[in-house]
């Protein structure tokens, strides 16, 4: 019962009028990016981490959960409402939600998808309050060995798991750790690949490669294939959120959340998958199959739950390991750096009342979401016809400003540059960008632990395989790489969303002809 | 196969959603043969790979250490991406290509359009250039306006007149109000003197 008298300690610290402000303007925000295309939280975080400089911890943190969470909700809105494919976390909601908002049935859509966010979020808040003292423990004695086991686990599984393609994925991690490896040895003082330039002897700045492979990445990218013509948006129209849609949302919602919250939690998270197989669930045990491909409610409140219930997820390694297993978390992770504190199995200990109110402070945004989200979204929408010329230009201009503000070096913008040209070759190309932000910021993590360990066993590679833990989650780690190779050539590739929706079932990861009900066997 | 209808538009309103009202058209058909650019993209990672390998061997190590030192690492990962490289190299030359990314505004059958990321780039690489010397609004809506010329905006004085305000309002609530330093040019710098 610890964890509930600290999770009220963190409300009474959250609930401060300034406090709340910062919560509202972080859910602000976060929706309002969440719902452009093209824009999403993890910019968003990185273009806003110069605020750390001015900003005390705890508003900083209050304003990143809002926009953590409200991302999340306004992507819903824009998988819905635009009729045309999204990013991979929102795709199996824009199955349904594009025919059910066709049919005339938007605003049920966009209902149950901001009703269904909020009780995912809640729920998966409070087991993420739960869990996390649990995982503390159980991680307090973890040595140097076993964390970078751990991390070694969380490269593997982003970059192999999370795209379409594990080599691609692996590339792109490779790309990150050598970013992380310019400038100064920690441990040493020595210059290592700063090609003589003494501004890359400090590093290369992680806003700068974050806001280069999203912002200006995105942009280019954006730019060479830019759909032309007037947006198409869909009305939100139709009769609002009846009894009969709340009868048929709730079980999905719930199922879901069971599915999001747990894959969103290992070390392998994301929202990809989750989504995917709540999909497959909702499909198989519906009592309306013929409404499935023409706008089934199911098939909009099941994945959209599953997405943030992932979101919340993805917090438990990052709060108690120190470990990201997204981009967004990752930007999170550098946040904490900023301020001097480095989280792992002690933050909870040391910084007791910032994660507590951190963790308030998602509950809070998440119900100012749904308060503020069921009106406002008239508004919202009309953020989906600003003209995409501005759009991209306005990217473009946020991102000159964020990396100016860091150090104020034209040359920060020049490697911007550079390193949007990289995001752009590396989207154009289907290689995965997220793990090359993972590989940029816990690359530098891994080898001090690593270094730390083979320290204490003078040189002795054994000592890697030493306790049980590292054993365990090195040989997980290594599963990640061999198991989706090895499905690949039994199984041929996996089922596209498209496939899903006809009927096909879901290939990777899910027991093929398994009764319903039985999918979470993870 | 899909649909097979020769005219796309007919079925979107009365086929109650099937799928001929998804795409618009059938997707193109996936382009096959072995990518230049993917290529491209293997050689530049493996060139990475030899660098890193190359590279490491110049970081100095202290004499005092004795268990690994600052060169373990980058031998580690310049491995890796070389082995990595080699295993993509081997997969594009039989023709496998990755999924490029999607994303709402991106019309997947488009061809790469070069010319717009050229122009973008230079735009942002004029704008670094010009911002120590014109100040930051000033430069950052010239790149506003090409970028949006670029991306198909209409019109001379709407681009830069969006850039213009969208950058002064930025640069006053970041600048005056936030307290980040952006040089702001001195005409902009005088008429704000007295905040």
């Amino acid at each position: 019962m610890g964890a509930l008298a600290d999770l009220l300690g963190g409300f009474a610290e959250a609930l401060t009028p300034v406090n709340l402000l910062f919560a509202l303007l972080g859910v602000l925000l976060g929706t309002a990016v969440g719902v452009l295309p093209g824009i999403g939280p993890a910019m968003t975080v990185a273009l806003l981490l110069p605020v750390t400089y001015t900003l005390e911890p705890t508003a900083a943190f209050i304003m990143f959960a809002g926009i953590y969470y409200g991302g999340m909700y306004g992507g819903s809105t824009t998988s819905i409402l635009l009729n045309t494919p999204g990013e991979s976390s929102s795709i199996m909601t824009a199955l349904e939600g594009n025919k059910m908002a066709k049919a005339g049935r938007g605003a049920a859509a966009l209902a149950t998808a901001a009703i269904g966010s909020f009780v995912a979020g809640t729920i998966a808040t409070l087991l993420l309050a739960l869990v996390a003292p649990t995982v503390v423990d159980l991680v307090v004695g973890i040595t140097p060995a076993d964390y970078f086991a751990l991390a070694v686990l969380a490269f593997v599984a982003v970059a192999t798991v999370l795209g379409s393609s594990p080599l691609r994925g692996l590339a792109s991690l490779g790309v990150g750790l050598y970013l992380g490896l310019v400038g100064t040895d920690v441990l040493t003082g020595q210059e290592r690949f700063t090609l003589g330039i003494p501004q890359l002897s400090d590093g290369i700045d992680v806003v700068v490669v974050a806001v280069g492979l999203f912002a200006v990445g995105e942009a280019l990218y954006v730019a060479s294939r830019l759909r032309r013509g007037p947006v198409q948006v869909l009305a939100a129209s139709g009769p609002w959120f009846t009894r009969r849609d709340l009868r048929r949302s709730v079980g999905p919602w719930l199922r879901g959340t069971a599915l999001g919250f747990p894959l969103g939690a290992l070390p392998a998270g994301g929202a990809e998958i989750p989504t995917f197989l709540s999909y497959a669930a909702e499909r198989k045990l519906t009592k309306h199959p013929e409404e499935f491909g023409r706008g089934a409610i199911e098939g909009v409140a099941g994945p959209e739950a599953a997405n943030n219930a992932a979101a919340a997820g993805v917090l438990v390694p990052l709060l108690t390991l120190g470990l990201p297993t997204s981009a967004t978390a990752a930007i999170i992770l550098v946040a904490f750096q900023g301020y001097g504190i480095q989280p792992g199995p002690t933050l909870l200990s040391t910084e007791s009342t910032l994660v507590w109110t951190l963790i308030a402070s998602l509950l809070i945004g998440n119900l100012m979401l749904l308060v503020l989200n069921l009106p406002l979204a008239r508004v919202w929408v009309q953020l989906l016809r600003v003209p995409r010329p501005y759009l991209y230009a306005g990217i473009l201009l946020f991102a000159s400003l964020g990396c100016y503000a860091v150090n104020a070096d034209p040359l920060d913008l020049l490697l911007l540059l550079v390193i949007g040209l990289l995001g752009f070759a590396m989207r154009r190309y289907g290689w995965p960008v997220a793990p090359a932000v993972i590989g940029l910021i816990l690359g530098p993590v891994a080898e001090t632990n690593l270094r730390r360990a083979l320290a204490i066993s003078s040189g002795d590679l054994g000592v890697l395989f030493d306790t049980w833990f590292s054993r365990v989650v090195l040989g997980l780690a290594l599963l990640a790489l061999v198991l989706p190779v090895v499905l690949r050539a039994v199984r041929g590739r996996r089922a596209t969303p498209e496939e899903l929706q006809a009927g096909e079932p879901l290939r990777h990861r899910e027991t093929v002809g398994a009764p319903p009900g039985e999918e979470d066997e993870r | 196969m899909s649909g097979g209808s020769p005219d796309p538009d007919v079925s979107t309103r009365d086929a109650t959603g099937s799928h001929a009202a998804a795409g618009g058209r059938p997707p193109a058909p996936p382009r096959t043969g072995v990518s230049r650019g993917e290529l491209a993209m293997v050689v530049l990672l493996g060139a990475l790979g030899l660098y890193l390998l190359l590279d490491a061997a110049n970081i100095a190590i202290p004499g005092s250490s004795n268990t690994i030192g600052p060169r373990f690492f980058p031998y580690l990962i310049g491995g890796v991406v070389l082995a990595t490289a080699l295993a993509l190299g081997f997969r594009v030359l039989k023709g496998d290509r990755g999924p490029s990314d999607e994303s709402e505004d991106v019309d997947p059958d488009a061809p790469t359009s070069w010319t717009a990321v050229g122009i973008i780039a230079v735009a942002f690489l004029g704008h670094a250039v010009l911002i120590n010397v014109v100040g930051w609004p000033l430069a950052v809506t010239l790149m506003f306006a090409l970028v949006a010329w670029a991306l198909g905006a209409r019109g001379v004085v709407r681009p830069l007149l969006a850039g213009g305000v969208l950058s002064v309002v930025v640069w006053i609530v970041f600048v005056k109000g936030l307290g980040i330093a952006l040089p702001g040019g001195t005409l902009l710098e005088l008429a704000t003197g007295w905040f």
